[in-house]
C-alpha cells in the first residue's frame, strides 16, 4: 500500500453568495487548491474525483459529480457523487485517499459543495430535516436543531453541562472566525451575546447553531510519488476512519455521544498509530455547541461528560494545549454542508504547513472530525506533517 | 339486561368562557353557556373519540378482541367522504372482523350510533365525537366539542328500558351546505322551537314509559334554554333536566351533547334512579331512549380541570385564523409506508429478540442489540414512559409539514421517550401535547395519547403523542 498525500487543498469563501452558482463556487476552490500546491498543478493529471453534496434545494438531483467536475475542465474522467449529509464530503476525501493507497490513481479530487441560502426559509427547513430519521425523528415535529438540543438536554441532565459551556464553544469559534477572511459570521461575540440570544431550540439559542451557508472546497489526494515530485510540504494522511450507526438519536444506544465518532477514532488513532493526546489541533463537527463538546468526548480528548470542563479551562483556545477549530468551525465559517468535510481539511492542510489565519505553534498532527446528520455517520482523519525531507 | 356496561368521555383540555366571546363581539349569542370546551389543532372528533372509548374500554370488563360493532356518531368527520370508524379499530385494537358503522349528518347521529349497539346482542362500542364550526361572528359562540363512549353490553350496570323516535320533515333549523364546513341556522326562531319540541314530545310520548319521575334527563341542548322550552308540556321538573344539561360548561357539543348530558345524569344516579335521553336533529326527527341505574364516567373530573384561553388564542386553535397551507412540502413519508406503521403508532407494538431477548422499536430490520436477522416477537409496549430527553421547538421554527399546528397551537415539545417493560426499554421521538413545552423535563413521567400528527396529501395522520402524568 502506498501512502497518500495532500498535495493541495482550497475552498471558496463560505457565505450568501446571490451572484454565485455551485458550479462557479466549486470552481473558486477548485483553482485555489490547485494554486495551493507549490508551483502549481496541472489539472489534467487528475485521474479520478469524489464529489460530496446533499442537494439542498435540489436543484441537481442526478448527476451531481459531474455538474461540477465537467465545468471545471476535468473532462472524461471517473466522477462520483458522494452523499452521507453533512459528512458527505468527509466520506468523498475517504474514497479519494482509499483510491491512492489502492494505487488505483497517483492523484485524485476530493470535494464538496453546497448552495443553501437562495431558496425560501420553508424549503430550505424541508431540506435540512430530511438528513435525520424521517419516519419518526421528522415526524414527531422536530428540527435538524431539535435533535441537537435534545442531546444538549440529555447531556446537562447527565454530567451537568451548562447553557453557558455552550456559549463558551461559540464565543471561541467567533473569535477563531474573526480572523478568517473565508468565515460566513466572521465576528466575535461575547458570553452574554450567546447566552442572552433567541432560542432557536431549547436549550440552544441562536449562537449555538451554525449558520445556513454556500461554498465549496477541493482537497488534492497524491501518491507518495506525485507528492515528492509536486512539493516539500506535503501533508500526510497518517490515519483514517469511518463509521455508520443508525441514522434516528432515539434509535442509538445513547442520548449523549455520537458511537459512529467513537468507532471512527478509535481506528484513525490505531492506523496513525498516536493517542488522542498526540493531536495538536483539531477541526470537529460544530453543527451545534452541544456537538462540540459531545466531540471533545467521543475524540478522547477528556473524559464522558468532561467536555465542558475542557473548554472552561481553555483547553480548545488556540493557545491551549489543543486548540479546536481554529477555522472557526461550522458556527462561524460556516456549514455548506457537502463542503464541510473537505473545508475542514484545508484548514488541517494551511495549519501543518504553518500558513493558516489562527495559526498553532508548530504542530506535527491534525485532526478532522466530521458527521452526517446527528450521528447516522463520521469520518475522523489525521494528518501529519512531513518531517522534512521525509517525502 | 342490555345496556351500558361502561363509558368514557373526552372533553378537550382548553376552555373559553362566554364573557371572552362576549367582549371581541359585543354579544354572545349562546344562552346559559359559561364556558366551552375548545379542542387544540391536534385534536379532531377521531382523536376525541378514540380517547374516550380507550376511557370506556378501560372501565369495562370485555376485552377489546370480543367487541364486535363499532358505531361512530360525528357531524364533524375529519374528512367528508371515508369511513372514520376505521381507524378506530385500529388505535383501540379491536378485531378485524368488528362491524363498523359511521353515522353523520345531524345531531341525530349520537342516537343512531347508540341505537345500533343497543340492538346488537354482543359487545358494542358507541361513540359520538363532535366540534361543530361556524361563522366566528355569531353561529361559532355556543360551539364547543367533546366526546363520549358507551359500551354496550348485556351484563349491563345501567339497563336500556326502552327506545322510542319521531320522525317528520323539519329542515332548516341546523345544516350545513355541501362544501360548506360552517353550521348555519335560518334564525326562524318561532319556527325552529316549534320543530325542536314537536319532536321532541312526540319521541317521548312513543316512550312505553312515565318520565314524570326521572332522575335526569338530557335533551338536545345547543344551549340552556332549549331543553327547558322543548319539553314544556312534559311532567318534567327543572332538577332533573339541569342534571342532564353539560352545555354550560361544554358548549354546543353536536352529535355528542345529548350522549354527554346522559353521563352527567347517569353520574349523580343511585341505584334504580331513571335517566332520559332525547336526541333531536334538523331535517327532522328525534328519539328518545329510557335507561336505569347509574355510571360514572368522570365527566365533572374533566370538567374541572379546563385550562382558559383569551379569545385570540381561540381564533388559532380552531383555525379560524393563522392556519396555512406551508409551500415547499414536508418530508414524504408515503402513505402505504405510514400504514405500516400503524401497530407502532397506536399501539406502540415493538418487537422482542428471540435471540437476545432486547427491545426493537420500530421492530425493523435486524436487532438493535445482536444485529441478527430474526422475527421478533411482538409486544406492546407500556403507554407509560419518562422523558429522556426533551426540546422545544418555538413558533415559527417547525419543519413544514408542522407549520399549521404551530400556528394554531404555538410552541410544542418534542422529546425521546423511554418506555421500560421487564424485558429491557425501548425508546422513541415523540410531540407533546397538552401542556406547557417549557415545563416538561428530562426525567418526567408521560403517557401516551393519540394525536392527529400531520395531515399530507390530504388525508390526516393520526398517532401516538405524550402528555405529562403529573405525577
Ligand atoms: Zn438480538
Amino acid at each position: 500500500m502506498t501512502e497518500a498525500y495532500v498535495v493541495g487543498a482550497g475552498q471558496s469563501p463560505f457565505g450568501s453568495f446571490p451572484d454565485e452558482s455551485y458550479r462557479s463556487l466549486f470552481e473558486t476552490a477548485f483553482e485555489r487548491a490547485l494554486d495551493s500546491v507549490d508551483g502549481g498543478f496541472e489539472r489534467e493529471r487528475i485521474e479520478e474525483a469524489f464529489v460530496g453534496t446533499l442537494g439542498v434545494g435540489g436543484r441537481q438531483l442526478g448527476l451531481s459529480g459531474p455538474a461540477v467536475t465537467e465545468h471545471v475542465g476535468l473532462h472524461g474522467i471517473p466522477t462520483t457523487r458522494v452523499e452521507n449529509a453533512c459528512s458527505a464530503s468527509g466520506f468523498a476525501f475517504r474514497n479519494a485517499v482509499t483510491a491512492v493507497r489502492a494505487g488505483l490513481a497517483d492523484v485524485v479530487l476530493a470535494g464538496g459543495y453546497e448552495i443553501m441560502t437562495d431558496t425560501g426559509s420553508d424549503h430550505t427547513k424541508w431540506w435540512l430535516g430530511v438528513s435525520g430519521e424521517t419516519e419518526w425523528e421528522r415526524l414527531s415535529g422536530t428540527t435538524f436543531a431539535g435533535v441537537y438540543a435534545q442531546m444538549a438536554s440529555a447531556h446537562m441532565d447527565e454530567y451537568g453541562t451548562t447553557a453557558e459551556d455552550l456559549s463558551r464553544v461559540a464565543v471561541k469559534n467567533h473569535r477563531n472566525g474573526a480572523r478568517n477572511p473565508n468565515a460566513q459570521l466572521g465576528f466575535e461575540c461575547t458570553l452574554e451575546d450567546a447566552t442572552s440570544a433567541p432560542t432557536v431550540a431549547d436549550p440552544l439559542t441562536l449562537y449555538h447553531c451554525c449558520p445556513t451557508t454556500d461554498g465549496a472546497s477541493a482537497v488534492l489526494v497524491a501518491s507518495e510519488e506525485v507528492a515528492r515530485e509536486v512539493t516539500d510540504r506535503p501533508v500526510r494522511v497518517a490515519g483514517m476512519g469511518a463509521s455508520s450507526d443508525r441514522v434516528g438519536l432515539f434509535q442509538r444506544g445513547t442520548l449523549t455521544g455520537i458511537p459512529a465518532s467513537r468507532r471512527a477514532a478509535e481506528r484513525a488513532y490505531d492506523e496513525a498509530g498516536i493517542e488522542p493526546g498526540d493531536v495538536d489541533f483539531a477541526e470537529v463537527h460544530d453543527c451545534f455547541a452541544i456537538a462540540e463538546i459531545v466531540a471533545y468526548e467521543d475524540l478522547g480528548f477528556c473524559e464522558r461528560g468532561e467536555g465542558g470542563q475542557l473548554l472552561r479551562d481553555g483547553v480548545t483556545d488556540p493557545d491551549g494545549a489543543l486548540p479546536v477549530n481554529t477555522s472557526g468551525g461550522l458556527k462561524s465559517k460556516g456549514h455548506p454542508i457537502g463542503a464541510t468535510g473537505t473545508g475542514q481539511i484545508v484548514e488541517a492542510f494551511e495549519q501543518l504547513r504553518g500558513g493558516a489565519h489562527t495559526q498553532v505553534e508548530n504542530p506535527r498532527y491534525g485532526l478532522a472530525h466530521n458527521v452526517g446528520g446527528s450521528g447516522g455517520s463520521a469520518t475522523v482523519h489525521v494528518f501529519e506533517r512531513s518531517a522534512e525531507g521525509s517525502a | 339486561m342490555r345496556g351500558i356496561e361502561a363509558a368514557g368521555v373526552c372533553i378537550p383540555r382548553l376552555r373559553i368562557s362566554a364573557d371572552a366571546v362576549a367582549d371581541a363581539w359585543g354579544r354572545f349569542s349562546g344562552t346559559g353557556i359559561e364556558e366551552k370546551a375548545v379542542p387544540t389543532a391536534d385534536e379532531d372528533a377521531l382523536t376525541l373519540g378514540i380517547a374516550a372509548a380507550e376511557a370506556a374500554m378501560a372501565e369495562g370488563g370485555v376485552d377489546p378482541r370480543d367487541v364486535s360493532l363499532v358505531s361512530f356518531a360525528t357531524t364533524t368527520p375529519p374528512l367528508e367522504e371515508e369511513a372514520l370508524a376505521p381507524r378506530l379499530v385500529r388505535a383501540l385494537g379491536l378485531s378485524e372482523s368488528v362491524s363498523v358503522r359511521t353515522h353523520a349528518q345531524s345531531t341525530l347521529s349520537g342516537a343512531q350510533a347508540l341505537s345500533a349497539c343497543l340492538s346488537a346482542t354482543s359487545p358494542a362500542l358507541a361513540v359520538a365525537s363532535d366540534l361543530p364550526r361556524g361563522d366566528p361572528a355569531g353561529a361559532d359562540h355556543p360551539f364547543g366539542a367533546g366526546a363520549a363512549a358507551f359500551l354496550v353490553t348485556d351484563s349491563a350496570a345501567v339497563t336500556h328500558l326502552d327506545s322510542a323516535t319521531y320522525v317528520d320533515e323539519f329542515p332548516g333549523v341546523r345544516y350545513r351546505e355541501r362544501g360548506d364546513d360552517e353550521v348555519a341556522g335560518l334564525g326562524a326562531t318561532a319556527y325552529e322551537r316549534d320543530a325542536v319540541r314537536t319532536s321532541v314530545i312526540e319521541a317521548v310520548n312513543r316512550l312505553d314509559a312515565d318520565v314524570s319521575n326521572v332522575h335526569a334527563a338530557a335533551i338536545h341542548q345547543p344551549d340552556t334554554r332549549t331543553p327547558t322550552r322543548a319539553t314544556r308540556g312534559l311532567p318534567l321538573d327543572t332538577e332533573p333536566l339541569r342534571r342532564g344539561t353539560v352545555v354550560d360548561r361544554v358548549g354546543d357539543a353536536g352529535a355528542a351533547g345529548v350522549p354527554l348530558g346522559l353521563l352527567s345524569g347517569l353520574a349523580s344516579a343511585r341505584g334504580d334512579d331513571r335517566t332520559l335521553a332525547v336526541f333531536f336533529g334538523s331535517g327532522g326527527g328525534a328519539t328518545a331512549m329510557l335507561f336505569e341505574g347509574s355510571a360514572d364516567a368522570g365527566l365533572d373530573d374533566q370538567l374541572d380541570r379546563g385550562e382558559r384561553i383569551a379569545y385570540p388564542a381561540y381564533l388559532r386553535q380552531r383555525g379560524y385564523v393563522g392556519g396555512a397551507e406551508v409551500a415547499g412540502g414536508g418530508a414524504h413519508v408515503s402513505l402505504p409506508s405510514w400504514r405500516r406503521s400503524l401497530d407502532q403508532r397506536y399501539r406502540l407494538v415493538a418487537g422482542t429478540c428471540p435471540r437476545c431477548g432486547s427491545l426493537a422499536f420500530p421492530p425493523e430490520g435486524v436487532c438493535p442489540e445482536c444485529h441478527r436477522n430474526v422475527d421478533f416477537d411482538r409486544v406492546e409496549l407500556p403507554r407509560v414512559g419518562r422523558v429522556r430527553a426533551v426540546t422545544v421547538i418555538g413558533q415559527g421554527g417547525a419543519p413544514p409539514e408542522f407549520t399549521d399546528q404551530q400556528r394554531r397551537d404555538g410552541a410544542y415539545g418534542v422529546a425521546i421517550v423511554e418506555l421500560s417493560t421487564d424485558d429491557g426499554s425501548a425508546t422513541l421521538p415523540a410531540q407533546l401535547t397538552d401542556v406547557d413545552p417549557e415545563t416538561v423535563a428530562v426525567g418526567d413521567e408521560v403517557r401516551a395519547v393519540i394525536r392527529r400528527i400531520y395531515e399530507q396529501e390530504g388525508i390526516p395522520r393520526y398517532g401516538v403523542k405524550f402528555t405529562p402524568t403529573g405525577t
